[in-house]
C-alpha cells in the first residue's frame, strides 16, 4: 500500500537582487516518486541536486525564501501541503519522523539527552512524564546504547558522532512514526557504526513495518539497504526503480556515468557519488533536459521537454535518447 | 573547565595587560604636554620654587624610576595623592565608585529591559514592520552623541517641560544627604527611613539613567536579534520543529539558547559603556568615579587618571569574571570543558 505519494513537486527560492529584480531558483523542478510501508527507498545525487530541500518541502519546514510553488505530497491519505499548521507539526515527529545529518549539533545542547526523548514523546501523546521516560529507556536500548538509563542523564556534548546518531533513531522510534526520512543518517561515521546504524534502520522496517527513506550520497549504502532508488539531478528524478534493475541496466547518462564511476568500490561503503562536470546554474536551467552541459549523448532533441519513460519492470528514466544511450555506452 | 582554573586563567592574563595598561597611561599623560607643576606651583612662582615642587612630586627623576617607583607603591596600595583635592586618589575613587556603579547599573539594567525583549521579538518577527522599526531607532540610538543625547534630555524635560529637576548632582541641593550605608543615596534614603531624600535622589536619577539606558539598549537590540537569529537557523531549532515541538516549546528553547550569549555580551557592553556614563556623569555634575576621572585628565592630574585607569582594567576584570560565572552555571557545556 502507498503510504507517501509524492507528485510533480517544484520549490522555488525567491529573492530579490540588488537592483530589485526578482531572482527564482529552481530547486526542485518536479519531483515525483511513492514509498510504501516496509519498503526502503534511496534518494540519490550529487551535492545541491536537492535531496535535503525534497525531504523538507515533504515536512513542510522550509526556510524563506524557499517555497513550495507547484504539485502534492499525500501521506497516508492525507494531502500534506492542504494541512493547518498545527495538524502538520502533529505529524512532525510523530507519523513522519526525520533522523538528520549531523546529530550533533541537531541535539538541544541546554537539554539532557532523556529530556529530549521525553518531550517528543508527551508533545505528541497523552503520556505522562514517568511513562515516556520509561519509554525512552527502552528505546534507548533497543538501538544499542549501552547503560541507556544512564546516558538519560547525558548532554548532547557527551557523546559521540554515532552515539548522538543513535539518540536521533531513538527520537524517532519514540511516537511509532510510519515514515522515517533520514537525510545522510551516517555521513562522517566510521564504516563500523554506519553498518550497525543502517541494519538497524533495516530491522525497523522488518519488525515494524514502517516505510524509510534514506538520502544518501554512497551509491553501496543503496545497493546494500534499499530495495527502490531514485537518482536525483537539478532538481529532478532522472531514474528510478528496483535497485538491481537500475544498476545492472541504467538507461539515463548521468546513473551510467555514477555507477561507472564506482564499480569495484561499491562493496566498501565508503564511495561518494561524484558524477563530474559543474552543477547546472538553478537561475538558469536548461529548457529540456538539465543533464545536456554534461551529456555525451546530447542534441538538440535534448532542448525539447523530456518525460519520464519506462525502460524496465517499474523502471523509469527521464531520457531522449534511451535506446541510443543503452546501445552506444560501451562503444 | 572548574572555577578555580577559570580565575586562575584571567588572573594571569590580566597582572601583564594591567601592567601594561599601567605603563601606557602613565607615559601617555606625562607625554601629553601638560605640566601639573607649572599649575600647582602658580603663575608667580620662580624657577627655584617650580624646581622644589618638581622634586617634591617626585618628577625630577628618569621617567622610568618614576613607573617603577610608581608601580612599587600600588602594590603597597598606594596610587598616589591628587594634586587637585590634595587627598589620596584611593579614597577619592573608592568614595565615588558606588555613584558611578549607581548610574551604570540602573541604566544597563532599564536598557537591558527593554533592549532585549526588543531584540527578541525582532528576531521572532524576523523582516515585519516591528523589527524594520527597532531597527531604525537602534541606528538612531546608535548615532547620537553621548553628551549630546545628556544635554538633549536635560533641555526638553528640564527646561522646556519642568518635569524633571536640573540636572545638579544625585540629590536637591536644598536636602541634606543621608547617611552614607551603600553609597546610594536612593537606598540610603529608604534605609534611613528619609522618604523626601529619597525621592529627590530618585528624581534626580531618572534623567541620567534614561541617558545610559538608551546608550546602552541600542547594541542591546541589535545583538540580542542577531544572536536570537543565529540560534533559530541552527540545526536543534530546526531539528525541534522537525520533531513536532510545539511552537511555544521551540521559542522556549531558542529563548534559553539565546540568554548566554545574551548575557556576556550585556557583560562585555557594561565595561565599553564607561566611557559614556563619564560623559553623561559630566552633563548632570553627578559626581562619581567617571566624573571625576574625566576632571583629571581635563586638568592633567597625574595620579588622578592613573588611578582611574586602574579602576577601569580592575572593573572590567571583576565584570569578565562574573561573566565567567554566570556561562559556568548557565552552560552545561562550559562546565564541562
Ligand atoms: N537561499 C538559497 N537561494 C538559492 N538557492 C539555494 C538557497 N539555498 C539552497 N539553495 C540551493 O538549493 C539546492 C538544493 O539543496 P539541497 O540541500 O537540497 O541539496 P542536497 O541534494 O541535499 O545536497 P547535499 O548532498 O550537499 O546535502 C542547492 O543547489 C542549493 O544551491
Ligand atoms: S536527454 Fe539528451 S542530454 Fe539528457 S540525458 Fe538524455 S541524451 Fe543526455
Ligand atoms: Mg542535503
Amino acid at each position: 500500500m502507498t503510504l507517501l505519494r509524492v507528485k510533480d513537486l517544484h520549490t522555488h527560492f525567491i529573492s530579490r537582487n540588488l537592483d530589485n529584480e526578482i531572482r527564482i531558483a529552481t530547486a526542485l523542478n518536479g519531483v515525483s516518486f511513492e514509498l510504501s510501508r516496509g519498503e526502503v527507498l534511496g534518494l540519490v545525487g550529487e551535492t545541491g541536486a536537492g535531496k535535503s530541500l525534497t525531504a523538507y518541502s515533504i515536512m513542510n519546514l522550509l526556510k524563506p525564501p524557499a517555497r513550495v510553488v507547484g504539485g502534492t505530497v499525500e501521506f497516508d491519505g492525507r494531502n500534506l501541503r492542504d494541512l493547518q499548521s498545527d495538524d502538520m507539526n502533529s505529524l512532525r515527529g510523530s507519523e513522519i519522523a526525520m533522523v538528520v545529518q549531523n546529530p550533533r549539533s541537531s541535539l538541544d545542547p541546554l537539554t539532557r539527552i532523556g529530556e529530549q526523548l521525553v518531550r517528543v514523546h508527551t508533545a505528541h501523546s497523552d503520556a505522562t512524564a514517568a511513562t515516556a521516560r520509561a519509554r525512552a529507556v527502552e528505546i534507548l536500548g533497543s538501538v544499542g546504547i549501552p547503560a541507556p538509563e544512564e546516558r538519560m542523564q547525558a548532554w548532547p556534548h557527551e557523546l559521540s558522532g554515532g552515539m548522538a546518531q543513535r539518540v536521533l533513531i531513538a527520537m524517532a522510534l519514540m511516537n511509532e512514526p510510519k515514515l522515517i526520512i533520514a537525510d545522510e543518517p551516517t555521513t562522517g561515521l566510521d564504516v563500523t557504526v554506519q553498518a550497525q546504524i543502517l541494519d538497524l534502520l533495516r530491522e525497523l522496517v522488518e519488525t515494524r513495518n514502517v516505510a524509510v527513506m534514506i538520502i544518501t550520497h554512497d551509491l553501496g549504502i543503496v545497493a546494500h539497504y534499499c530495495q527502490r532508488m531514485a537518482v536525483m539531478f537539478a532538481g529532478r528524478i532522472v531514474e528510478t526503480g528496483n535497485v538491481n534493475s537500475v544498476f545492472d541496466n541504467p538507461a539515463h547518462p548521468y546513473t551510467r556515468t555514477l555507477i561507472d564511476a564506482t564499480p569495484e568500490r561499491l562493496r566498501d561503503l565508503k564511495h561518494k557519488v561524484h558524477g563530474g562536470g559543474a552543477p547546472p546554474n538553478l537561475y538558469n536551467l536548461p529548457t529540456g533536459c538539465h543533464y545536456v552541459e554534461r551529456c555525451r549523448f546530447a542534441d538538440d532533441v535534448c532542448n525539447d521537454p523530456v518525460a519520464m519513460e519506462e525502460v524496465g519492470a517499474a523502471h523509469f528514466a527521464m531520457c531522449s535518447h534511451i535506446s541510443a544511450v543503452r546501445d552506444g555506452w560501451l562503444s | 573547565m572548574t572555577l578555580r582554573t577559570m580565575l586562575l586563567r584571567r588572573l594571569v592574563i590580566s597582572v601583564p595587560l594591567l601592567i601594561g595598561i599601567l605603563f601606557f597611561t602613565f607615559m601617555l599623560v606625562r607625554l601629553g604636554g601638560q605640566d601639573p607643576v607649572g599649575l600647582l606651583a602658580g603663575p608667580t612662582a620662580t624657577a627655584e620654587e617650580i624646581d622644589i615642587v618638581r622634586a617634591e612630586l617626585g618628577l625630577d627623576k628618569p621617567l622610568f624610576t618614576q613607573f617603577w617607583i610608581y608601580l612599587g607603591n600600588i602594590v603597597q596600595g598606594d596610587i598616589g595623592k591628587s594634586w587637585i583635592s590634595n587627598r589620596s586618589v584611593l579614597l577619592d575613587i573608592l568614595e565615588r565608585i558606588p555613584i558611578t556603579l549607581e548610574l551604570l547599573f540602573w541604566g544597563v539594567a532599564l536598557g537591558s529591559v527593554i533592549g532585549v525583549p526588543v531584540g527578541l521579538r525582532a528576531a521572532f518577527r524576523h523582516d515585519k514592520w516591528f523589527d524594520q522599526i527597532s531597527r531604525g531607532i537602534s541606528l538612531l540610538g546608535f548615532s547620537i552623541p553621548t553628551y549630546f543625547l545628556g544635554l538633549v534630555l536635560l533641555f526638553v524635560f528640564f527646561f522646556l517641560l519642568g518635569w524633571s529637576p536640573p540636572g545638579m548632582g544625585r540629590v536637591s541641593l536644598l536636602i541634606s544627604p543621608p547617611p552614607t550605608i551603600t553609597g546610594s543615596y536612593l537606598i540610603d534614603g529608604l534605609l534611613a527611613g528619609d522618604w523626601s531624600v529619597a525621592r529627590s535622589a530618585l528624581a534626580q536619577l531618572i534623567l541620567p539613567v534614561i541617558a545610559v539606558a538608551i546608550i546602552s539598549a541600542a547594541p542591546i537590540v541589535k545583538h540580542t536579534r542577531a544572536i536570537a537569529l543565529e540560534v533559530m537557523s541552527s540545526d536543534f531549532v530546526r531539528f525541534a520543529r522537525a520533531s513536532g515541538l510545539p511552537p511555544k516549546k521551540v521559542s522556549r528553547i531558542v529563548l534559553r539558547n539565546s540568554s548566554t550569549p545574551v548575557a556576556t555580551f550585556i557583560g562585555t557592553e557594561i565595561t565599553g559603556l564607561i566611557g559614556s556614563v563619564s560623559l553623561i556623569e559630566y552633563v548632570f555634575a553627578w559626581g562619581g568615579a567617571g566624573q571625576y576621572g574625566l576632571n583629571a585628565i581635563i586638568r592633567g592630574d597625574f595620579s588622578a587618571v592613573q588611578g582611574y585607569v586602574l579602576f577601569l582594567a580592575i572593573f572590567s576584570l571583576v565584570v569578565f569574571i562574573l561573566v565567567d560565572l554566570l556561562v559556568l552555571v548557565l552552560e552545561p557545556r562550559a562546565a564541562a570543558e
